[in-house]
């Protein structure tokens, strides 16, 4: 894969250009691949390892377990249901923040007075760390003196428990995510829709297409690229960047039936590897983790193939 | 490099210069008062000891300072003295990095607290020297108190005291929940020492690896009994996050509760929060399970831990440091500053010459349910390597039983839960 393509007879100057032995672009790769090397390859290697031991990194214990990591953590409840909660966790903010995004990208794009100001409030919340987002939502939030529950409380009388009842919590957690994601999801589709062919649209609004039908039937279909490559940017996201989300805002709880509803499957290695040191156990996780991905790369290039619409 | 060694080496030899220790000191206190006051401290220790030169810096969370130091210390790039957190104190004995102080050199112990020392007494060595402790004691709102028709002079003591009160709080219709506090294992921790309950088997985990909790004991079913009353009566709110300190002291400061379990570390920023939020705060022991005798509070915080892999020079310059950022006058200062104990009698005696207690009374209470603290195992605090796992464990005990789940089911879970982590802990050294 590395060594320089044999070239064809092609007229053009620059794919003509071949390196003549083939050690000078392993030097110009070199660089790259050391760091990759060092700061990629090697850690992954080291949690394949440690993904086999029974280890504990602050004792400097390692005991060879073989797979048992891995049958225990498949097999224990806790797991299964941190795995289901993070498929439920990752199908909500995946779907119901992409179409929010585009709804709201397909709004602020309308020849509209002040459409500047209405994209401009709706990319804002890209700028804040998730860190400092979660500690806005848990300010908002909190069940006695929070500004949501005084709003509440002054118009129905009722004071729900959003950060202890497990339900609420999960909720609150996609909610928070969703809105998180949203203005890059709407930067990159007001993008889209302003790049969408005129003429087009033109031509389907003189045939007398509704805008719902110029909307679902000309230029949905148009923005299915960056709408695919959304879904799995959002996709990792939800799966890695929740982190600081949880951890600020409900740290993972409330504990029901057997872990946190809302522990999801980075923040279980977090407090496994981090908190717990229980480092085999997270190394297994973490294996397990990059299987994840490397299937969710695959499709993505499988889908990406068959049924993404790229124009000619 | 080579130059810069020959020449010093050419310089020992010849006498005109005398090596400088390097001693690293790695802390958990990321703010600009307590950073700064422990640099300001270093940079005395420096210039009184030419030979040493001491670098504090902020490591991140206890647990994280706890993972640099260890993996710096597999690499024998381990700093001198590390500030680790009580929980975090049987795992740093197993880690086998660091030495303990009583046998680095002779140091005189008898100043220090009792309890306060003996949790960080583990075999009869002194493994490391306390600096940040703190206990909890119950806040209350006197305004609010008043309005119900309680005496702020006299508040609750006990369980049954603080239910009482909560009903008279309810009649009175404050717009105030009677209690709340942070859902934190360290309470239930404390709650069993009140009682001379050992929350481990194994004398607490002091004579032996603790392999079982004594979470289905009398002592722990007074204390989850006490939460599911207040539960009942709709006594009790927090802000449903686990471990939410500002979370809970924001509920009591914005009068929304009556009473207020939190450490003695607060009582600066809480009496600081209720003067601009318009109420008079008071300061009262913990309340404990009724009909029991008050055998005291275990203690909380962090100790100086010194690394065994470092010189003889670098731990004795540690060890000195330690010392003297520990001494009668500084802990007195430290304690002004923020609110933790000063961890030797003899500060406490030069505060009462200052008139300190005259001036700040609240503080008073915090003393003397430390001071007259009866020494037992129970008292002397837990040990367990996975203890910041089975705090954590109670804390979901706790909210579950809040959620409705009876005394006895949370028990019995939190239980097999945390035995199972004691077990899961102790197979690493099968």
């Amino acid at each position: 894969m590395l060594k320089p393509a044999r070239v064809q007879n092609t007229t053009e100057a620059e794919e003509r250009a071949v390196f003549r032995g083939t050690a000078l672009p392993w030097v110009f790769l070199l660089p790259s691949l050391l760091i990759l090397a060092v700061f990629v390859y090697l850690p992954a290697l080291q949690t394949l390892r440690l993904a086999a031991y029974r280890a504990n990194v602050i004792l400097g214990t390692e005991r060879f377990v073989g797979l048992a990591n891995f049958t225990e953590l498949l097999l224990s409840p806790a797991y299964r249901q941190v795995a289901l909660q993070t498929f439920v966790f990752t199908l909500l903010t995946v779907t119901l923040g992409l179409l929010s995004a585009l709804g709201l990208a397909w709004l602020a794009s309308r020849p509209i007075r002040g459409a500047n100001t209405y994209r401009l409030l709706l990319i804002y919340p890209y700028a804040l760390s998730p860190a400092i987002a979660g500690t806005l939502w848990l300010f908002l939030f909190n069940p006695e003196i929070g500004l949501v529950n005084k709003i509440l409380g002054a118009l129905f009388d009722v004071r729900p428990r959003w950060l202890d009842t497990p339900s609420l919590a999960f909720g609150l957690v996609t909610l928070a995510a969703i809105w998180k994601g949203l203005a890059y999801n709407i930067v990159f589709y007001l993008a889209s829709i302003q790049n969408l062919p005129g003429d087009v649209m033109e031509a389907a609004e003189i045939d007398g297409a509704s805008g719902a039908q110029v909307f679902w039937r000309v230029a949905f279909p148009l923005l299915t690229p960056i709408t695919f490559f959304l879904v799995f940017t959002n996709v990792i996201s939800a799966l890695f960047d929740s982190f600081a989300l949880t951890d600020i805002l409900t740290k993972g709880g409330p504990y029901t039936g057997n872990a946190g509803a809302t522990t999801f499957l980075v923040y279980q290695l977090y407090q496994d590897g981090f908190v717990n040191f229980k480092t085999g156990a997270a190394a297994a996780q973490a294996a397990l983790m990059l299987a994840l991905v490397a299937f969710i790369t695959w499709m993505q290039f499988r889908v990406g193939e068959r049924r993404v619409h790229y124009g000619s | 490099m080579r130059n810069v060694k020959t020449i010093l080496l050419t310089l020992a030899l010849t006498g005109t210069a005398t090596a400088q220790t390097t001693v690293e000191f790695w802390h958990s206190f990321g703010d600009a008062k307590r950073t700064g006051w422990i640099q300001a401290r270093a940079d005395e220790f420096n210039k009184a000891n030419p030979g040493i030169k001491v670098v504090p810096s902020y490591k991140g969370s206890y647990n994280d300072s706890l993972q640099a130091t260890i993996l710096a210390a597999r690499q024998n790039k381990a700093p001198a003295l590390v500030q680790i957190f009580e929980v975090g104190s049987q795992l740093a004995l197993d880690s086998g990095a660091f030495q303990p102080i009583s046998s680095i050199k002779a140091v005189d112990f008898s100043d220090y607290i009792k309890p306060v020392i003996n949790y960080y007494t583990i075999g009869g060595k002194v493994n490391s020297l306390p600096f940040n402790s703190s206990s909890p004691v119950l806040y209350f709102n006197q305004d609010l108190m008043k309005k119900a028709g309680l005496n702020p002079k006299t508040p609750p003591t006990t369980y049954g005291g603080l239910l009482k009160a909560c009903q008279k709080i309810e009649a009175a219709k404050l717009g105030a929940t009677c209690f709340g506090m942070s859902l934190n294992g360290w309470f239930v921790e404390q709650w069993m020492a009140q009682q001379g309950a050992p929350l481990l088997n194994n004398g607490n985990g002091r004579q032996g690896r603790a392999t079982a909790t004594n979470l289905d004991s009398a002592a722990a079913k007074n204390i989850f009994g006490f939460f599911k009353t207040l539960q009942a009566n709709k006594a009790f709110t927090y802000t449903g996050k686990l471990e939410d300190w500002d979370g809970s002291d924001a509920i009591f400061t914005n009068q929304k509760t009556v009473f207020h379990i939190t450490s003695t570390a607060d009582i600066g920023n809480i009496r600081d929060a209720a003067k601009t939020s318009g109420f008079t705060v008071g300061v009262g022991v913990l309340p404990i399970a009724d009909g029991t005798k008050r055998n005291g509070v275990v203690i909380g915080g962090a100790s100086l831990w010194v690394s065994k892999s470092v010189s003889k020079a670098q731990a004795e310059g540690a060890l000195d440091f330690a010392l003297y950022m520990t001494n009668t006058k500084n802990m007195a200062d430290w304690h002004k500053l923020t609110g933790y104990y000063p961890v030797r009698q003899s500060s406490i005696e030069l505060l009462r010459k200052q008139g300190w207690f005259t001036q700040s009374p609240l503080q008073l209470v915090a003393f003397n349910q430390l001071t007259k603290t009866v020494p037992s195992p129970a008292t002397a605090g837990g040990l367990n390597g996975a203890a910041i796992q089975t705090r954590k464990i109670i804390e979901d005990g706790l909210q579950k039983l809040l959620a409705g789940q009876s005394v006895e089911a949370a028990l019995q879970e939190t239980k097999a839960r945390a035995d199972a982590a004691l077990n899961e802990y102790n197979a690493n050294f099968k």
